[in-house]
C-alpha cells in the first residue's frame, strides 16, 4: 500500500534547452497512456539561463506528494544541471546524460551518456536535443508507448517543426536501442 | 447629455428637493452654516433638470462629513471606506453602465488618503462624477489639518498655523487627465447647480470642486465669523474663469478661481473597454 | 478516463473555475506568484462579457470587486501577502455590509516582502482575523490544482449564497504546478444570490431563518443605502445598543447557521489512529504519503485535512482525534495551525507542532521521521 507506482522524473539543464517543453510533452502522453502526472518547475526571479529544471511525478492516480524526493529517472542536457540535482539522486537513478555538454556525470548512478547535441545537429537544429533525450528515455523505460509519446510531441509542438521533433522522438529511439545491443 | 438616464417622456417640473431625500432620516446631521447642504441641494438639483430617474442613480461616498451626505439621497446610496469611493465606483459603473454614478467626497477624502485613486480616476476616463466638497478642514474628527487647509491656518493638529503648502485640486485632476475640470462657490447655488449639470452630463471623467464652510469647527477656530461672514467672504475672494493657463502659473492655488477648466473630448474608458474585438456583447 | 483531464497550472485552474462560476469582474493588481490569475482573466473576461481591470494598488482591487457586486455581478481579485494586507480594510467594509465576492490569496513566505517566489502557509490567522473587529469570513485551502478548481467554484457559489467574502488560499507550489483537471460542464447552473422582489416592506437587512438578508440591485426599485457602518435591518446607521447587539450576532451567527455546507474536510486512516497529522495545501500532500509510508512501517498514522480553513471544521477535527495518543501538525509557518489546534482539541491530547519557515516545502521524509520520533517516545 505504500507504493502507489510512483515515478519521479526531472528534466535539467540551463535555462532555454527546452526542459519544461520536454517534461510538457511527457506529462501529455502519459495522459494518452491513462496515467496522471505532477509537473513542476524551478521558479525564481528570473528566468533567463542559470540552472532550471522541470519535474514529473508519475502516478496511476492523482499523486499524493507532487514534488521529488527520490529522482528515478534523470535527463540532464548540462553539466550544471547535472551538479545541481546531485542532492535528488541515488545509485537506482537511470541518468540520461548528453555526452557532449556533460563530461562529469553523477559518478553514483546508472548513467546512459549520448551523443543528444550531435544527433540533434545531424538532423538539422540543437533544440531538438531535448526531444531525442525525451525518446531514449521512453526508449530506456518504456514508461509510456511510442505512439503516445509521438502524438503528444504533435500535440504540444508547433506544427511546422512537428515533423522535426517527430524525427527526434526516433533518434532517441534509436540510440536507446543502439545502446541495448553495444 | 451621454448616458444620463432620463424619464422618458417626462417633464421636468419645478424642483422640489423633498422628493429627493429620504425624509425619514431628517433632521440631518450637518452643523448649522455647514456649506455641504447647499452643494447636496446643488447636485438634486441637477439630477432633476437632467431627468433622471432615481432608481438609476448611484451615489458612492466616502468617509468624513461629505461621506454622509449621501445617505439623505433617495437613491441608491453606497457609503465605502474612508478614501475609496471613487475605487468602488470604478467596479460599480464598470459592472453596471446603465446606472449614472456620482461620487461624494471631501478634501481628505480625496487628496490625502485617496490621492492615489483620484489620479487614477481622473486618467483613466471612466464616465463618472465626483464631488469633492473642500471645507479645508477634518470636520468628522474634530478639526485636523487637510490637504487643503490654508497656510497659518489653526487646527487641532496645527496649533500654531498650518505651515505645509496646499493642493489645487482642479489643477491636479487636470493634470492626471481628468476630461471635465470645474470648481464652484456654495455662495452661487444656481451656478453650483450648472455646473454639476455639466458635470453629470460630460462622458467621462468629471472633477467637481465645491468650495463648501466649515462653520462650526474651522470658521469657530479661525475667527472666521459667523455663516454669513464665511460665505460672504467667498464672494470677495472669487476670481471667475481665472484659472487660465496651467503652464503659466506657479504651483499656487488660485483657490476660489470659479467655472470650467477642462472640458474635453476623450475616449470613455468603459466604452473602449467593451469596443475590444474580444468582447463578446451580451 | 485520463483524456477528459485538461492539464492546468494551479492558477490559471483558478481563473478558469471562476469563469465557470460565473464570475464576470476582475479587479486587481500584479503580485508574485499569483499574477498569473490576473493575466489569465484579463484573456477569459472578454469573451464571455465581463470586465477585467487592473488597479492603483490592492486597497483599490478589493473596492473595485464589491463595488461591481454591489452592481450586481460576481467579481473577484488575487493576490498574495503584501497585497492581502492591503485589502483587509475593505475585506471588512464586504463583511459587514454583506457584499458577495472571492478574494485569492496565493501564499509566499512572508512577513512584509518576505520570499516573493517561495512557497508559505503563514497567512491562516490574517485570513481570519485581519481585518478588524468581529467579522465573519470563509476559507478555504485547496491541496491540488483540482481543488483549486473546483474550491474556486465553491468559492463563488458561498460567497453568493451567505453574502459573505470567500478566500481561498493556496501556496505558490499549488499555484505553478500542472495537473490534469476535470473541467465543469459548461451549462452546468449557477447558485444564484438572493435578490429582493418586488415587496412593499422589504427591509434590505432583514433576514428569515438562513438569516441571510435579500439583496436590492441597484435599479430594481428600492433604492437602498449601503455602509460599512454598523446598521439596522434598514440599512442605516444605529448605535442603539439593542440593535447594535441584535444586528451583529446576527452577522456572526449567519454561518452558523450554515456550518454544515460550509465546512470540508478530508479524513484518511483516522479510525484506529495513534497519531493523527492535521494540515491542509501543499503539506497535506507531503503528509498524505508520509502517512502511507508510516502506516506500511507499522505506525498507525491518519491524517484529517481541513479544506474550509475557516469556520474551522471543529467537530470533525475532534471526531478523528478521538483515540489519537498524539497529534502532529506539520505546516510551513511557525505554527498557525497548531495553535489553533490547542483551542479545539482541549482533551489534554499532546500536539506537537512542526513548523517550517525556511521557504522550503515540508517533505514527506520529514513528516516520516517526526511521526518515527513520536512513536518512539
Amino acid at each position: 500500500m505504500a507504493s502507489t507506482q510512483r515515478t519521479e522524473i526531472r528534466f535539467a539543464g540551463s535555462g532555454g534547452q527546452g526542459l519544461i517543453t520536454g517534461a510538457r510533452i511527457l506529462f501529455k502522453a502519459l495522459a494518452l497512456a491513462g496515467r496522471q502526472a505532477a509537473q513542476s518547475q524551478s521558479y525564481e526571479p528570473t528566468s533567463r539561463g542559470g540552472f532550471c529544471h522541470s519535474d514529473l511525478v508519475v502516478s496511476d492516480g492523482e499523486p499524493d506528494y507532487p514534488l521529488v524526493t527520490g529522482i528515478d529517472y534523470l535527463v540532464v542536457l548540462d553539466q550544471v544541471g547535472a551538479d545541481r540535482s546531485a542532492d535528488v539522486i541515488g545509485k537506482e537513478t537511470l541518468v540520461v546524460a548528453d555526452a557532449r555538454l556533460v563530461p562529469n556525470p553523477p559518478a553514483e548512478a546508472n548513467i546512459r551518456s549520448l551523443p543528444l547535441t550531435d544527433r540533434a545537429l545531424a538532423l538539422g537544429s540543437h533544440r531538438v536535443a531535448n526531444i531525442i533525450a525525451l525518446g531514449a528515455l521512453v526508449g530506456f523505460t518504456g514508461i509510456c508507448p511510442k505512439e503516445a509519446l509521438e502524438q503528444a510531441v504533435r500535440a504540444e509542438t508547433p506544427k511546422k517543426f512537428a515533423d522535426l521533433n517527430v524525427a527526434a522522438v526516433e533518434e532517441g529511439f534509436r540510440l536507446a536501442e543502439e545502446l541495448a545491443v553495444a | 447629455m451621454n448616458e444620463v438616464a432620463t424619464v422618458a417622456g417626462a417633464e421636468t417640473g419645478p424642483f422640489e428637493i423633498r422628493d429627493y431625500l429620504r425624509l425619514e432620516l431628517m433632521p440631518h446631521f450637518m452643523c448649522p452654516g455647514c456649506g455641504h447642504g447647499i452643494a447636496l441641494r446643488a447636485l438634486l438639483w441637477a439630477v432633476h433638470e437632467l431627468g433622471i430617474e432615481k432608481d438609476k442613480l448611484a451615489v458612492v461616498s466616502g468617509i468624513g462629513c461629505s461621506g454622509r451626505v449621501g445617505a439623505y439621497i433617495d437613491a441608491n446610496t453606497f457609503h465605502t471606506t474612508h478614501g475609496r469611493p471613487l475605487a468602488f465606483a470604478t467596479g460599480l459603473k464598470l459592472a453596471r453602465p446603465d446606472l449614472t454614478v456620482v461620487v461624494i467626497s471631501g478634501d481628505g477624502d480625496s487628496l490625502a488618503i485617496g490621492g492615489n485613486h483620484l489620479i487614477h480616476a481622473c486618467r483613466r476616463n471612466l464616465d463618472m462624477t465626483l464631488l469633492m466638497l473642500n471645507n479645508e478642514v477634518y470636520g468628522m474628527t474634530g478639526g485636523q489639518v487637510s490637504p487643503t487647509t490654508s497656510e497659518h491656518r489653526l487646527t487641532t493638529t496645527t496649533p500654531t498655523g498650518n505651515v505645509e503648502p496646499v493642493f489645487d485640486a482642479c489643477r491636479l485632476a487636470a493634470a492626471s487627465g481628468a476630461s471635465f475640470v470645474g470648481r464652484e462657490v456654495t455662495l452661487q447655488a444656481p451656478a453650483l447647480k450648472n455646473l454639476v449639470k455639466k458635470a453629470i452630463a460630460h462622458n467621462g471623467f468629471s472633477f467637481v470642486e465645491v468650495m463648501s464652510d466649515c462653520t462650526e469647527i474651522y470658521g469657530r477656530k479661525n475667527d472666521l465669523g459667523e455663516s454669513p461672514e464665511m460665505i460672504l467672504s467667498q464672494k470677495a475672494d472669487m476670481r471667475p474663469e481665472a484659472f487660465g493657463n496651467v503652464a503659466d502659473q506657479p504651483f499656487r492655488p488660485h483657490r476660489l478661481a470659479t467655472g470650467v477648466f477642462a472640458e474635453l473630448d476623450r475616449p470613455e474608458y468603459g466604452a473602449v473597454y467593451r469596443a475590444q474585438p474580444a468582447f463578446r456583447k451580451g | 478516463m485520463s483524456e477528459q483531464l485538461t492539464p492546468l497550472h494551479g492558477n490559471h485552474a483558478c481563473a478558469l473555475g471562476a469563469i465557470a462560476a460565473g464570475c464576470r469582474f476582475f479587479g486587481g493588481y500584479p503580485i508574485t506568484p499569483s499574477s498569473e490569475i490576473a493575466e489569465r482573466m484579463s484573456r477569459e473576461l472578454p469573451k464571455v462579457g465581463g470586465v477585467f481591470i487592473q488597479m492603483e494598488d490592492e486597497i483599490a482591487s478589493m473596492a473595485a470587486i464589491i463595488g461591481a457586486s454591489m452592481g450586481g455581478t460576481r467579481s473577484m481579485t488575487a493576490t498574495s501577502g503584501p497585497g492581502f494586507s492591503l485589502m483587509q480594510e475593505n475585506l471588512g467594509y464586504a463583511a459587514i455590509a454583506e457584499v458577495p465576492c472571492v478574494i485569492i490569496n496565493v501564499m509566499r513566505g512572508g512577513p512584509s516582502t518576505g520570499m516573493p517566489t517561495r512557497p508559505a502557509q503563514g497567512d491562516i490567522l490574517q485570513a481570519r482575523w485581519g481585518t478588524h473587529g468581529d467579522h465573519p469570513i470563509i476559507v478555504l485551502t485547496p491541496a491540488s490544482v483540482q481543488e483549486v478548481y473546483d474550491e474556486t467554484i465553491r468559492a463563488f457559489e458561498l460567497a453568493e449564497k451567505l453574502r459573505v467574502p470567500v478566500v481561498v488560499m493556496y501556496d505558490q507550489i499549488i499555484a505553478h504546478l500542472l495537473e490534469g483537471v476535470k473541467m465543469r460542464d459548461a451549462d452546468a447552473p449557477l447558485v444564484e444570490r438572493k435578490w429582493a422582489g418586488s415587496e412593499a416592506d422589504y427591509k434590505p437587512f432583514a433576514t428569515g431563518d438562513d438569516l441571510v438578508p435579500a439583496m436590492a440591485r441597484p435599479g430594481d426599485g428600492h433604492r437602498v443605502h449601503t455602509t460599512g457602518l454598523t446598521h439596522n435591518e434598514a440599512g442605516f446607521p444605529t448605535q442603539h445598543p439593542e440593535t447594535v447587539d441584535r444586528v451583529t450576532r446576527r452577522l456572526l451567527d449567519k454561518l452558523d447557521r450554515h456550518r454544515a455546507e460550509i465546512e470540508k474536510f478530508e479524513a484518511v486512516d483516522t479510525d484506529d489512529a495513534d497519531i493523527l497529522v492535521v494540515t491542509f495545501g501543499i503539506s497535506a500532500r507531503a503528509a498524505r504519503r508520509a502517512v502511507r509510508i508510516a502506516r506500511a512501517e507499522g505506525i498507525k498514522a491518519g491524517l484529517f485535512r481541513p479544506l474550509t480553513m475557516w469556520p474551522f471544521p471543529e467537530e470533525a477535527l475532534r471526531a478523528a482525534a478521538k483515540g489519537a495518543k498524539a497529534v502532529l501538525v506539520p505546516e510551513m509557518n511557525a505554527g498557525q495551525l497548531s495553535w489553533q489546534l490547542e483551542r479545539v482539541l482541549r482533551d489534554g491530547t499532546p500536539i506537537v507542532s512542526q513548523g517550517k519557515i525556511d521557504g522550503q516545502p515540508i517533505t514527506p521524509d520529514e513528516i516520516v521521521a517526526r511521526l518515527r520520533e513520536i512513536r518512539g517516545s
